[in-house]
């Protein structure tokens, strides 16, 4: 018999047909109903005393709390209609990244009050966020005040095994696999039952760009509110997340000022909070920016001490691939924002943006026409998550249509 | 091409560590500021990286020196000679699945190298080729144009013993009897020992009942890093105060070298500490700046070497923490910067949604 570890709804150790077996005789709930709203309300009010200090932990807290949920409810009744009912998938398998912490649990939670049974599957390797997240989650279970979303709930936990994704897969009627891309390929040899359907969210890569006449215009005060705000976009997760920019662009009039300006508060910013890099991390970027001004068309360098480094490209580059993090920005100087668009690539995720007009990012995302970017944020939103994610509504994706045709049949 | 200049002629011909740590500073900043311009020309790779990264106009010390990160031979070839000058080819003795460096020689720097090491080497052991009893199997030192770190060590220490005896067999079990017989022929006489500190721990220590050997006569030199000991937690201390209880061995050193200069070999003197020879230097840089660090203070070890012709390798900074515990007094035979090694960069717990690129910072 295979066995796995479960975490919750209570630690045990115990074979993967019995665990199949208590979560299908939970039943699989109306979407937003009372107790879901209730659990997730809970569970954010929860994180928000136990999280202190951890700023992502705090996000996932603030977008849970009831004002956000009930929101969603209201995003969700627009959805549907008499004639065109949502309901759930049923089972949703969820696969999240080792080393992002909290960002599985938006996916997870919003698989909740779709109502879904969920398995969420927690790497051996992950980080002390999620053990932080399992432990509140824990505390929620035991005081009993959500029964139902308890018995279709669990969370399990194991490292690199086939046989145990085969097995849940072959259960689930939803899979949500986030990347890398390797993490994928290898989860989707596991089969899925022929109803089920998947969503992944592989390695992605982020822009920032910025309008260098818009940057200059603004007052001294408002340039370091952008600098912050750019920071956190920038240095969350440590650059490694798939919506951190990496690559900021600009516009040519007066770009290189407005480009040194906004870096070097960018670098009072970090300096200011502290923001500490392991040493690891620093004699990795050293690395790679050596490499990079080999590999690539990279001008004389801006250096910050270890924490940032910015390296202007002569010419566009893809500097798209592995990555060490840490605040290492390349930077490229377009003549409008149209020019960007020849260069994106279907990985690209987000633009952060500062001082374009409406009109030119919806022309632009129209000439994309879908070949890239899947998201343009203020600065400051990279990692502000929001329901739409990747390309895909999630409220849509955990659930399907049921379609009522009210014509009456034409008799004759 | 100019080969071996002033400078460099006179940190050979003067004795190994007893110079003054300011006139070896300015004999090796004027050696190492030449060999940056050495490779800046004829390395591109090396040039481009000065061009995005330009080091002080004035090199004023050997902090001053521009430095790679020494993974950059893990992913890029750096060559300061046409192929058909490379000579050979050293690699480092990754694992399985790590990248390993790729370090070219051309003739005229692998003679440094081994001059290098017998200018160490005939300081610690004397001009006479010394009986030597290598910890490892003979089987292991095979040959090839390409060498490993471990077999480049033996190979390049082999040249100053005789008499060489492999003291494991195939299977890396203790050859007592041969053991026995190489100690008794040479008894009441200098001998050299040399092996990787893990296979003196691993196959001579762990299998030698007490008194079997007596290595009281016995100079001992050993390297190639504590990371496989730490997990014994056993120290340098421990190594030999244990040696010492089990063979009477009182001449211990480490060393401190790597693939990428090799050569360079930083010696333990008597108190403990690693000591540079003349050729070679160590800065401590601070990771939160890259600036150096104050005397006493961890930060990540930078060697300097003015050995590497062939490739831009003359001031790497490495992935190891270390500490430079002030200078020693060349009187005493152990003058330079004290280097204390910590041990490697601890691996930061990387975050970000996708399988992120770890592979820099590894074992070399």
């Amino acid at each position: 018999m295979t066995t796995v570890r479960r975490l919750l709804p209570e630690a045990a150790d115990l074979g993967v047909a019995d665990l199949l077996r208590d979560l299908a005789t939970a039943r699989v709930a109306p979407p937003f109903n009372a107790e879901a709203m209730d659990f997730c309300a809970d569970f954010a009010q929860r994180l928000r005393r136990e999280a202190r200090g951890l700023p992502e932990a705090q996000a996932l807290a603030f977008w849970m709390r009831g004002s956000g949920i009930r929101r969603l409810a209201a995003d969700f009744a627009e959805l549907g209609s008499d004639g065109c009912v949502l309901v759930p998938r049923g089972t949703a398998l969820h696969i999240p990244p080792a080393n992002v912490d909290t960002i599985f649990m938006y996916s997870w939670l919003l698989s909740t009050l779709a109502g879904n049974r969920n398995v969420v599957r927690i790497s051996d390797r992950a980080g002390e966020q999620t053990t932080l997240i399992v432990d509140v989650l824990a505390e929620l279970f035991r005081a009993g005040h959500h029964p139902g979303v308890r018995a279709s709930t669990a969370v399990v936990q194991y490292g690199h095994d086939s046989r145990l994704t085969d097995l849940l897969s072959a259960a689930c009627d939803l899979r949500i696999v986030w990347g890398g891309d390797a993490t994928i390929a290898e989860i989707q040899r596991s089969p899925l039952p022929p109803h089920a359907t998947e969503l992944t969210f592989p390695d992605r890569f982020s822009f920032a760009a910025f309008d260098a006449a818009a940057y200059l215009a603004l007052d001294d005060g408002r340039r370091d509110d952008l600098a912050r705000r750019f920071f956190n976009d920038a240095y969350s997760f440590d650059q490694l997340g798939c919506s951190s920019p990496r690559l900021r662009g600009g516009e040519p009039a007066a770009a290189g000022a407005a480009g040194r300006d906004l870096f070097d508060r960018l670098a009072g910013v970090v300096r200011e909070r502290d923001h500490e890099i392991a040493t690891s991390t620093a004699i990795a970027k050293l690395a790679y920016t050596r490499r990079a001004s080999i590999d690539w068309p990279v001008g004389r360098a801006r250096s910050y001490g270890s924490r940032l480094t910015v390296l202007p490209l002569d010419r566009y580059a893809d500097v798209r691939g592995e990555f060490c993090g840490g605040g290492v920005f390349f930077e490229l100087r377009v003549d409008s924002l149209g020019d960007l668009a020849s260069y994106v690539e279907r990985r690209d995720q987000t633009l952060v943006q500062f001082g374009f007009p409406a009109d030119e990012l919806v022309s632009l995302v129209r000439e994309l026409n879908g070949r890239g970017i899947d998201r343009i944020v203020p600065v400051g939103e990279a990692l502000t998550f929001h329901r739409i994610w990747d390309g895909h509504d999630l409220l849509q994706a955990f659930t399907r249509r049921a379609t009522i045709d009210l014509t009456e049949a034409h008799l004759t | 091409m100019r080969t071996v200049n002033v400078s460099l002629d006179e940190l050979f011909e003067r004795r190994q560590y007893r110079l003054q740590q300011g006139e070896k500073e300015r004999l090796l900043t004027a050696e190492l500021a030449a060999l940056t311009e050495r490779h800046r020309r004829a390395c591109p790779g090396y040039a481009r990286i000065l061009a995005t990264f330009p080091p002080a106009a004035e090199v004023r010390g050997i902090a001053d020196v521009p430095y790679l990160p020494v993974a950059l031979f893990k992913t890029h070839h750096l060559a300061s000679v046409p192929d058909e000058e490379i000579f050979k080819t050293m690699t480092s003795s990754g694992t399985t699945g790590q990248s390993v460096s790729r370090v070219v020689l051309d003739r005229a720097t692998a003679d440094l190298q081994a001059r290098a090491l017998a200018a160490i080497m005939t300081t610690l052991l004397g001009p006479r080729r010394l009986p030597m009893l290598i910890v490892e199997a003979k089987h292991v030192v095979g040959r090839g144009r390409q060498f490993s770190a471990r077999v480049a060590a033996v190979l390049g220490m082999a040249s100053f013993g005789r008499q060489h005896f492999y003291a494991l067999d195939d299977d890396m079990n203790l050859d007592r009897r041969g053991l026995a017989d190489f100690l008794g022929r040479f008894a009441g006489e200098p001998i050299f020992v040399f092996g990787s500190t893990f296979m003196v721990w691993q196959h001579l220590v762990q299998q030698l009942a007490p008194m079997e050997a007596d290595l009281s006569d016995a100079t001992l030199v050993h390297g190639g890093g504590w990371k496989a000991l730490q997990a014994q937690a056993v120290d340098n201390a421990t190594f030999k105060r244990t040696l010492l209880d089990l063979t009477g061995v009182t001449r211990v050193h480490n060393f401190y070298g790597m693939v990428e200069q090799v050569g360079s070999v930083f010696l333990e003197g008597p108190d403990g500490y690693l000591y540079p020879p003349n050729f070679a230097d160590v800065v401590i840089r601070d990771p939160a700046t890259w600036d150096e660090a104050p005397m006493g203070q961890a930060g990540v070890i930078e060697v300097v070497s003015a050995l590497p012709r062939s490739y831009p390798g003359h001031a790497l900074l490495t992935e190891d923490l270390g500490i430079v515990h002030g200078v020693g007094d060349p009187a005493t035979g152990w003058g330079g910067r004290r280097l204390e090694v910590l041990g490697r960069v601890p691996k930061a717990e990387l975050r970000g949604c996708g399988d992120v690129y770890a592979g820099q910072v590894t074992a070399s």
